[in-house]
């Protein structure tokens, strides 16, 4: 038992290392070390968020101007500058809830009064093919996405939101997005995977040499896996820069994804701790 | 292998803190008599010992230490007596290459070695997420866990080139007439069946090798069941558990204690024309299947005597005995006068010398999931056998079932096959190595 615990636990060593690796682990990075990857990434929230709310009033005129091809054609490429910094626009719940909730969010589901937002708007152009009944949500929209853009201007960025954000993008995709329900009624799930991959692996790209200090092989092993999705989803992309239809992801393609998801969530997940952060 | 709980003492770990652990009165269950281990499952505390307990304090079990060797030539939970709680899992595969594949083996082998024995998690920086769950606290107990590992035939008929190393009869379960299989619920490419005293053994076990092959293994569809358990009457033979048509299940199951038997009819021998890798394994059939209760409540007793075979009460045979163990002789009721000859356990098993050949070690568990959009109870069996031929074994005993009056009342949504692989033989072996070595070697 003894010996076969020790053998598991060189195996871990030599297949993993990094799990038990804190014992040979540098010093953590002090505060100090990680103004500069939080700054930048605040830099990135700010120009996306100036995109959305652009990209949004584009949008929002389109809705209210009842042109359903235009809605539809901006819909998707709209909210990727809100996927990729969800990590710290959902640390305001109340403006999560109303830009980005889903039907199933709401008891009664698409007929209920609460549901608004993006979603609502998809349900729209795509169910109701009809934007009669979402002038007002599209306002709302509007003002929220506004909101957005203030509060994040006045926030500082907490370092263990910024750097366990990474692994918070991971865990959405886990646990809601994989399975294509995010947008059920647009099938435009790959542009959110793009942006939920892209917006983590920013974090992990500006905190890349604090990582490699503390532990080359993780650093070198998340580059291997975040290349593995981005190759993935290129094979879907189409000529205009965007993405087919989830419903034309293959079945071996969402499992592979689902995988690496899984161990980008395993692994992000101690990012924080490696870096010192609670 | 070991059939029976292993002896603690054997199982002694080095570790100060575990030595420690089993001084303090674990040891003392060492002394037990091994059979009394191993058949009982977790117990609940009687009235009398809840004397100045308090709503939400844990129930309590004597057998949270019971252990069942993992090692052997054969995987456990497969002959080993089966307990309360039973979980299927099954898994897509997401290795590239052989050595992935190896890879997922070796730590599967680690899981199992650990889980099953029990012992510490280790204690890592608390700014780190924790090495495991901590659902069975910060030492885990065995709790009589088995785990045992199947492969399906998509691993096999995959890219990782593992075809011509299939075994004979693997093959994607096909629908029978009566089934209304679900996608979601069907195949797999890896099957992990987890026993145990409790539930939350199987699940905490479940989560352990989820967060362990977080970059192999991606969950596909599970289901849990349970058997209930019966009071222990000493000098009384054991009887079989009971399913959730109220019929003992299991009552004609050859006997797991008859080594010469299981390598009959369970384990796959040399002389089967199996690859040489094969050999010490078995065939998993699993099926889910639904049965339709309120109906079932609602259909007079001596009907569903005659659909069974049995009687409800006792499980004895339609043409006399007192017992389940009784043994009905068809060959005296040719024109099914005492037990219809359409009733399900003659039709499954017709006790000739030609149908020999065609038994099945069952292992099955009752499954319950909730309401249907109609309203009615959403549960049944969740079925597993094991056999050395899955030709001779499950598929020709379902075909005969086909058509069967039972099937009125219920219907299969769900399974798959699978290959369980052979046994983990000693502290160097692993799972699954003599289907890596023969790739290798091929």
């Amino acid at each position: 038992m003894f010996q076969l615990s020790r053998r598991s636990l060189l195996a871990a060593l030599a297949t993993a290392p990094l799990l038990p690796g804190i014992a040979r682990a540098q010093a953590k990075p002090s505060p100090l070390q990680l103004v500069r990857p939080v700054a930048q990434y605040k830099i990135y929230v700010t120009q996306n968020v100036r995109k959305l709310v652009a990209d949004t009033r584009v949008f929002v005129a389109a809705v209210k101007g009842g042109k359903i091809a235009e809605a539809q054609r901006l819909y998707a490429p709209t909210r990727t500058s809100y996927e990729k910094i969800e990590p710290v626009a959902e640390l305001f719940s109340d403006l999560d809830a109303a830009i980005d909730s889903r039907a199933d969010d709401h008891e009664r589901r698409e007929r209920d009064p609460a549901f608004g937002g993006f979603h609502r708007i998809e349900y729209a152009l795509w169910v109701e093919k009809s934007t009669r009944n979402v002038g007002r949500v599209a306002d709302k929209l509007m003002s929220d996405v506004l909101a957005l853009q203030t509060r994040l201007t006045r926030l500082t960025f907490p370092p263990e939101k910024v750097v366990g954000g990474a692994a918070v993008l991971m865990e959405e995709v886990a646990a809601t997005k994989i399975s294509g329900e995010e947008n059920r009624y647009s099938r435009t799930d790959l542009y959110d995977f793009q942006a939920n991959f892209e917006g983590a692996y920013k974090i992990v790209t500006l905190l890349r040499p604090l990582v490699e200090r503390q532990n080359r092989a993780f650093a070198t092993k998340t580059e291997a896996n975040f290349k593995a999705v981005f190759d993935t989803l290129a094979k879907y992309r189409t000529a205009g820069g965007g993405f087919v239809s989830y419903v034309q992801l293959s079945e071996r393609d969402r499992r592979l994804l689902a995988g690496k998801v899984n161990i980008l969530a395993e692994d992000l997940s101690k990012l924080r701790g490696m870096l010192g952060l609670n | 292998m070991t059939r029976q709980t292993a002896n603690i003492d054997q199982q002694q770990p080095e570790s100060p803190d575990r030595r420690r652990l089993l001084g303090v009165g674990i040891g003392a269950l060492a002394a037990m008599p091994v059979a009394a281990l191993a058949q009982s499952g977790g117990s609940v505390s009687d009235a009398a010992q809840s004397e100045g307990s308090h709503v939400a304090d844990a129930p309590t079990s004597s057998h949270t230490q019971d252990r069942v060797e993992f090692r052997g030539r054969h995987q456990a939970g497969v002959t080993t007596p089966r307990p309360t709680a039973g979980m299927l899992a099954s898994f897509y595969v997401l290795a590239e290459t052989v050595d992935d594949l190896e890879r997922l083996f070796h730590i599967l082998t680690d899981r199992i070695a650990f889980l099953t024995m029990g012992g510490r998690q280790p204690d890592l920086d608390p700014k780190l997420p924790p090495a495991g769950s901590g659902i069975l606290g910060p030492v885990v107990q065995p709790d009589a866990l088995t785990i045992t590992v199947s492969l399906g035939a998509s691993l096999f008929t995959g890219d990782l080139g593992l075809e011509a190393l299939r075994p004979r009869h693997l093959t994607q379960m096909e629908a029978h007439p009566n089934d209304a299989l679900d996608p979601a619920l069907c195949h797999g490419d890896l099957s992990i069946q987890f026993c145990s005293n409790t539930p939350d053994t199987n699940i905490h076990a479940l989560r352990d090798i989820v967060k362990n092959t977080a970059d192999l293994l991606v969950l596909f569809w599970k289901q849990e069941g349970t058997v209930p358990p019966i009071p222990a009457v000493p000098g009384q033979p054991s009887e079989s558990a009971r399913n959730f048509l109220g019929f003992r299940d299991g009552s004609a199951n050859p006997d797991s204690n008859d080594e010469a038997l299981m390598d009959r009819i369970v384990w796959v021998r040399p002389d089967q024309g199996e690859p040489d890798w094969a050999v010490g394994g078995s065939y998993q059939a699993v099926r889910i299947i639904r049965n339709f209760v309120e109906r079932w409540d609602r259909t007079p007793l001596g009907e569903q005597e005659a659909i069974m075979g049995r009687l409800k009460a006792s499980g004895a045979p339609m043409d006399g005995g007192t017992t389940e163990h009784d043994v009905p002789d068809y060959s005296r009721d040719p024109k099914g006068e005492k037990t219809p000859l359409d009733a399900h356990i003659r039709l499954a098993n017709p006790r000739t010398a030609e149908s020999e050949a065609n038994l099945i070690l069952r292992r099955p568990f009752n499954y319950s999931n909730g309401v249907t959009k109609s309203g009615q109870l959403e549960m049944g069996l969740l079925f597993i056998c094991y056999q050395a031929d899955l030709e001779a074994g499950f598929l020709t005993v379902q075909r005969r079932l086909d058509g069967e009056p039972l099937e009125e009342y219920i219907k299969p949504i769900g399974g798959g096959f699978f290959f369980t692989l052979p046994g983990v033989r000693d502290e160097k072996d692993w799972i699954g190595r003599s289907l890596i070595e023969a790739h290798r070697k091929a």
